[in-house]
């Protein structure tokens, strides 16, 4: 639902928006919106073939399963397809994406000699199918279904495909979706109308689904994308050979408006890549309007819409109710509605609950789609959204790929409970196997990524559309477009060509060329997505591999070829598609990668808890999302092993968090935004992104760190620490003022050292993720420096100092003195290496050593290199700052030297009054004791720790205690210590577990 | 500088490449050296220098001949060295010499016999001495100097070359030393560790069979290394060994060399003679040895005060320090040696307030805590022979020998 609300903001916006603006938008969001796309080609065929095998996608997984872990399975996929007539179509897609996508080019192939090349549309769904074969072999069974969708879509295509775009941000937020064992069933449906053969439908409907998944994914993404998006681009090359997929689905919908509803296509296509660029409730919006015009069902879409409008409802909407409804209408104007996000979700819902609407089926095949979107959305999602705090875990979750398909079966067992469910189910399961190993075969494909497109090339691309005067108009202009650049690719005169000089074609005659855009699209996005799934059964891990890579692959033309081909398409494909649909399904995809498989689990899960979670704020308690998805996680039993387990829920937690901020984000600025304002915002997201782009490709040769520094939006004061694994999100980093607010809270806490260090260690990452070097960078590590100390926490100690020692040499002010003394004892007490002390002492200024704390740091050096007991006890009392703290951890040394050294000087005794005295206890009771250390002058405790090393102790005549010297001379030992802990660090034992248990 | 003509230019190339490859081929170490040495300034290098920065085509020279281009990997990046050396451009100078360095001892290392070792000493000597002004250029530049540590690289690699059997092995020594000499001098004397023990574990291979000079630079710093381990028994051993072998014309590496081996002979209780200290100019220890002799605890202070950069820069200072308990030994023998005169029935029983006023006349404010501790420490440590009576504050001499002297050893802990 939010979704859907995040998309009617959008709209207006991408009306407004030029098509420029959104191709330049499109080709950073459109990057994650291609795999938004491919993840959700993906996803939606895996799915599709859960529902839809109860019937056709049984066969269809089966035969996916084996592909799948071929993941070649391609030429089986195909015949399932071909037997669907899918082939066909994928054949057309495949052709296309060649060209666009080298990587995909074998898959493509194979499609094209299916020779259904002709169904151009159906080359879409195929396209669809393949990514998901690519990625699984469930594709037959996505086939299958999309082909059934596809027809009654084509029916309704127009107004369908532009419901569905809404529809796919819908599906984003329900998890439930997923579920949509129901759209399986539909699937299932789908795929008979596929034998029906309308391919051309399919195709449209397809088509429209991608673009709404598209728009959907502006909308989710949107806000997060500008920010964050960058940062992700770059780390998820992979998702960018996704992207490119994502440019497929655009085209996809591009083809379908032109072939169908040329109009509704363009003008949602423009709205997804507007939204997409920014803001995604834009992108949405643009879907939705479609709808209403193809289908006058859009009225209740909107209203729906509407609803969602307040991004925080998203997933509550998905929830639930407004899936029931967009069901409902769905299922009246199925086919309509099940374009439309809200509609699919509704007839997931409706499928699942009663898989019995088979017209509605039809639509929902295109749901299923839009799920998948909606499933890449969510991952993408994640990063930008709160909300997706939820729905990252979901994502998590999917780098179990066994343990999600076995957890998707059985939510489409539950969700479609009704029929064919649990039927999809077993299907679903063995198809998501195959899937992951698809995936993982996809994953190789990235290499194949298409070279970028010349700059001229999109300028020519821009120019051509601009001159559009309607939808159909630009869909048409689309459709030449890519068969020009197909053919420029293929002849290699891509880069060579003058573009700049190249005329114009005449505008195109709108029918023919609809089908050929369609076609291509679509393979391209989907064998990316899986490609990128290859990369790494777990997800999580491959992104973050992946954003470590991207820097330096940006450089490299090749390996940014996908990405640039990303960016590029985009702008092309937005423009055919409608630009909108392209970037936030590229988003989308690239979310979808890691969630398509664990979306089905995480959705139903999300559908639920989220639902409840999110709804309630946007900015949803990290803690709470984290809990949830650790309860996920550990409800859902995916991981085999409690170590495992807790892995991925950590990496779930962490990403939830990271989601949940950036869902935070996004909904609030379409929130802020007022429809007026929607232009200037995107504008300025234009903005961003481009600088983005640039510095993101840059990045090889000359990384401008400057420009690529974090700026914070987070406005919490409190924050848990998490070790990055990927770029930082500028929603979850705090800026400089809110960083001093959270040290002066650590300051002023009560709370435990644990809860201060985790806190502390936050605010360290902020400031270093932001480049935060100045003065409160001193004070966040002195603080830190100090509370370590005071618990003995040396670890903690040793990196606050060596940062410090950094900083201090910057010149930025600070403590310096205390904390030379601090390093001068932490020398002369742990490693005492002659070495080591003389040359720091060489490195003591003047002005240093007139210092009061190092002066008294390097009288206790001489102390305790004389071993000079006395003067070490001295110096203990008087020591100024913390430097008391760091010598605790030598007094029981030291007592021990000074003892064993009087036990061989003095004669015959020593009263363990003066050994208290002048070993210290006195003073340590004095200190600690309170009111009657005046009767014990540490005596007492003295004596138990001679005790305790061995020494032997006699009454004299006054009934003084004395140490027999001479006997204790050969007695003493040093004990075991009694409070060891296996972790070496005694000061963080279990009380202080249990008190922040129980706090 | 007088006009060079392009045939002159041409001359000097072909010159220096002709003698180049004549030297290899006739395996004449001698010449072959002075073509590698850099730092020689030798006239003949600079004139090649300047006829390389003229004549801008001698690689093509190089190339053309077989005879010569068999040494291009290792002649072409040189003439590229000595471009940049003759422009003061001593950074690339560096980065080239270590590729002719590299293509060198690849060439060396298929050669049977170790004809070429000095020239493979030449070469290990240049480059640390470039890395090191290089190093120097690049910090003046402000930017962070590495080259030295680079070279360190490299002459591991030639270490690994020579260490094994063989006649080569003679001269893993000398790379040795150079290493030795870039780790002291960045500071990474841990690095040491593993060539020391390749050289002393080696059995095959006599220590004494190396040459002379490397044996006293080798054991030179490796007693550095001990006096920074405070092994000062295994460091008194291998600096009187450099010492004793060390030629008595290198006034200045005897003087290094004591400069570590008096602090160490003080330590173990053997003073030096005043003449010493003047002749090699160590009158920095010349107090020090003065308040050992009187005890005056006050003089030691002041001594080390006054040189404590110096001493701690050159790791000596803590060693000193730790002469106070001698000191203290001194000061305490003499109030014994008073009390003996006044009343030998006495003189064993030492009140602590005797020497807490003797302490008081040397300007030290000790309290009666502090001063029992460090009779407590110098009996422990065996500097005293004796015991403590606490209930009376008096220290109880031993009648024989109380104040026992070191002979040799350390102070034992």
């Amino acid at each position: 639902m939010m979704n859907q609300g995040g998309i009617t903001e959008t709209l207006a916006p991408p009306g407004t928006n030029s098509l420029e603006d959104r191709h330049v938008v499109d080709a950073r969001h459109g990057q994650p919106s291609s795999y938004s796309s491919s993840t959700v080609g993906s996803e939606a065929s895996s799915w599709t073939p859960h529902s839809v095998n109860n019937s056709f996608t049984g066969n269809g997984y089966s035969a996916g399963s084996t592909y799948g872990f071929e993941q070649q399975a391609q030429p089986p996929r195909r015949d399932d397809m071909n037997s669907a007539t899918e082939a066909s179509s994928l054949s057309l897609g495949s052709t296309s994406v060649p060209q666009d996508y080298n990587g995909y080019v074998t898959y493509q192939n194979p499609t094209n000699s299916y020779g259904y090349g002709t169904t151009g549309y159906t080359g879409y769904y195929s396209g669809y199918q393949q990514q998901s074969n690519h990625s699984y072999s469930q594709p037959a069974g996505a086939y299958q279904s999309t082909g059934s969708p596809y027809q009654p879509l084509s029916s309704f295509q127009n107004t369908g495909s532009y419901a569905a775009p809404p529809s796919y941000s819908n599906t984003y937020y329900s998890p439930g979706d997923y579920q949509t064992a129901g759209t399986y069933p539909n699937s299932s449906y789908g795929s008979q109308t596929w034998n029906d053969g309308n391919y051309a439908n399919f195709s449209t409907y397809q088509y429209p689904n991608y673009p709404s998944t598209s728009s959907a994914y502006g909308s989710g993404n949107s806000a997060a994308a500008s920010v964050q998006y960058q940062p992700q681009y770059k780390q998820w090359t992979d998702y960018y050979a996704q992207s490119e997929v994502n440019c497929a689905p655009g085209m996809e919908n591009l083809s379908v408006a032109s072939s169908s509803n040329p109009q509704c296509p363009t003008p949602g296509v423009p709205d997804g890549t507007q939204a997409s660029n920014s803001q995604p409730p834009p992108t949405a919006v643009p879907s939705w309007r479609p709808e209403p015009v193809s289908s006058g069902l859009p009225s209740q879409q909107q209203p729906s819409v509407v609803a969602s409008a307040g991004h925080d409802s998203y997933w509550k909407q998905h929830a639930a109710p407004g899936f029931q409804n967009y069901n409902s209408a769905a299922g009246h104007s199925a086919f309509y509605q099940p374009l439309d996000s809200k509609n699919a979700y509704g007839s997931y819902s409706d499928e699942q609950n009663s898989t019995s609407n088979q017209g509605p089926n039809l639509q929902y095949p295109v749901v299923h789609q839009v799920p998948q979107i909606h499933q890449a959305s969510q991952q993408i999602s994640p990063t930008l959204d709160p909300r997706r705090g939820s729905k990252v875990q979901i994502q998590t979750n999917p780098r179990i790929v066994s343990n999600l398909a076995l957890g998707l079966t059985k939510t489409d067992k539950a969700g479609s409970g009704t029929t064919a469910v649990a039927k999809p189910a077993y299907i679903g399961v063995s198809l998501t196997k195959p899937n992951d190993k698809g995936l993982s075969s996809d994953a190789s494909d990235p290499a194949l990524k298409p070279a970028t497109f010349p700059k001229s090339l999109r300028g020519y691309v821009e120019r051509v559309l601009a001159r559009c005067k309607d939808e159909e108009q630009i869909a048409a202009s689309q459709a030449v477009l890519k068969e020009l650049i197909t053919s420029a690719t293929a002849d290699g005169t891509l880069y060579t060509q003058d573009w700049d000089a190249k005329p114009l074609f005449p505008l195109p005659d709108m029918d023919g060329l609809s089908n050929t855009f369609q076609s291509p699209s679509p393979l391209p996005t989907l064998r990316r997505s899986p490609g990128r799934r290859t990369k790494s059964r777990w997800e999580p891990l491959p992104e973050e591999k992946l954003v470590n890579k991207t820097p330096p692959l940006t450089a490299e033309p090749l390996k940014y070829g996908g990405y640039m081909n990303d960016r590029n398409r985009k702008p092309f494909v937005g423009n055919l598609e409608s630009k909108d649909g392209l970037n936030t399904t590229s988003f989308l995809a690239v979310e979808q990668k890691t969630a398509s498989f664990q979306k089905p689990f995480k959705r139903q899960r999300l559908s639920n808890s989220l639902t409840t979670a999110d709804n309630g704020d946007a900015s949803s308690d990290s803690d709470k999302e984290s809990s949830l998805t650790a309860f996920y996680s550990g409800v859902m039993g995916f991981s085999n092993t409690p170590e495992e387990r807790k892995k991925r829920e950590s990496r779930s937690k962490r990403f939830e968090k990271g989601h949940g901020n950036r869902v935070e984000i996004s909904h609030f600025k379409p929130k802020s935004a007022g429809s007026a304002n929607l232009y200037t915002r995107r504008a300025t997201a234009i903005v961003l992104s481009k600088t983005f782009e640039e510095s993101g490709s840059k990045a090889v040769e000359d990384i401008d760190w400057d420009a690529l520094t974090v700026r914070g939006t987070c406005q919490e004061i409190e924050k848990r620490y998490l070790r990055l694994t990927s770029a930082p999100d500028p929603a979850t980093v705090r800026p400089e003022d809110v960083l001093e607010k959270a040290l002066t809270m650590v300051q002023n806490s009560q709370k435990n050292y644990l809860y201060k260090c985790d806190q502390l260690k936050s605010i360290r990452q902020d400031l270093t993720v932001q480049r935060i070097r100045n003065k409160l960078t001193v004070k966040v590590y002195e603080t830190h420096a100090r509370l370590a100390l005071e618990v003995g926490d040396l670890p903690e100690y040793n990196q606050c100092q060596s940062q410090l020692k950094t900083l201090y040499a910057e010149g930025i002010e600070g403590c310096h003195m205390e904390f030379s003394a601090y390093g001068l004892l932490c020398v002369i007490l742990h490693s005492n290496n002659y070495r080591d002390l003389s040359s720091l002492m060489s490195r003591l200024s003047n002005d240093a050593k007139n210092d009061e704390a190092v002066k008294h740091a390097l009288a206790v050096r001489r102390a305790v290199t004389s071993g000079n007991y006395v003067m070490f006890f001295g110096l203990y009392r008087t020591a100024p700052n913390l430097n008391s703290c760091l010598m605790d951890l030598f007094v029981d040394k030291m007592r021990y030297k000074a003892v064993n050294c009087m036990c061989r000087s003095y004669r015959p005794t020593v009263p363990v009054s003066y050994v208290a005295k002048v070993l210290g206890f006195a003073y340590a009771s004095s200190v600690s004791g309170g009111s009657d250390e005046k009767d014990s002058d540490g005596l007492e405790e003295c004596v138990d720790w001679l005790k305790a090393h061995g020494a032997c102790l006699v009454a004299d005549n006054n009934g003084e205690m004395q140490l027999d010297t001479k006997a204790s001379c050969s007695s003493l030992y040093i004990p075991e210590p009694g409070d060891a802990v296996a972790h070496g660090d005694s000061s963080l034992a279990v009380n202080d577990f249990l008190a922040r248990a129980s706090s | 500088m007088a006009y060079l003509s392009m045939g002159e230019a041409h001359r000097r190339i072909t010159d220096y490449l002709g003698r180049f490859s004549d030297a290899v081929s006739s395996q004449d170490v001698a010449s072959l050296k002075h073509l590698l040495s850099l730092s020689s300034n030798s006239p003949s290098l600079l004139s090649l220098a300047d006829a390389l920065n003229l004549f801008q085509d001698a690689n093509r020279l190089i190339k053309q001949s077989d005879k010569y281009s068999q040494f291009a990997e290792i002649v072409v990046p040189l003439f590229r060295c000595l471009q940049n050396y003759k422009l003061n451009n001593l950074v690339d100078a560096y980065h080239a010499y270590e590729k002719a360095a590299n293509a060198f001892i690849q060439e060396f290392r298929n050669w049977d016999s170790a004809w070429a070792l000095e020239a493979l000493y030449v070469i290990a000597y240049e480059i640390r001495v470039l890395a090191e002004r290089a190093d120097r250029e690049l910090s003046a530049n402000g930017k962070s100097p590495e080259k030295l540590k680079a070279a360190g690289s490299y002459l591991m690699k030639v270490f690994g070359v020579l260490a094994g059997k063989g006649p080569k092995r003679v001269g893993a020594l000398y790379v040795t030393c150079q290493l030795f000499k870039i780790y002291f001098k960045l500071g990474t004397v841990h690095l040491c560790r593993s060539v020391i023990r390749s050289i002393e574990t080696a059995r095959i291979f006599d220590f004494e069979e190396f040459p002379q000079r490397d044996k006293v630079t080798y054991m030179y710093y490796t007693g550095r290394l001990e006096v920074y381990n405070e092994n000062f028994t295994a460091a008194d051993q291998k600096l009187s060994y450099a010492l004793a072998h060390c030629n008595p014309r290198s006034e200045e590496n005897i003087r290094m060399i004591l400069k570590y081996l008096i602090p160490v002979k003080l330590s173990i209780g053997i003073l030096p003679q005043d003449w010493l200290l003047e002749k090699y100019n160590l009158v920095e220890y010349r107090n020090i040895v003065q308040a050992l002799k009187r005890g005056d605890l006050q003089l030691l202070r002041s001594a080390l005060e006054e040189h404590e950069d110096r001493f701690l820069r050159s790791g000596v200072y803590l060693v000193l320090e730790k002469l106070e308990l001698q000191v203290y030994q001194r000061l305490l023998k003499k109030i014994y040696i008073i009390q003996k005169q006044k009343d030998p029935s006495k003189a064993h029983q030492m009140k602590l307030e005797v020497i807490i006023k003797a302490l008081k006349w040397l300007e030290i404010d000790m309290d009666l805590d502090e001063v029992e501790c460090i009779v407590a420490i110098l009996i422990h440590k065996n500097l005293v022979k004796g015991y403590f009576a606490h209930k009376s504050k008096v220290v109880v001499l031993s009648k024989q020998d109380p104040f026992p002297k070191l002979t040799g050893k350390p102070v034992n802990a």
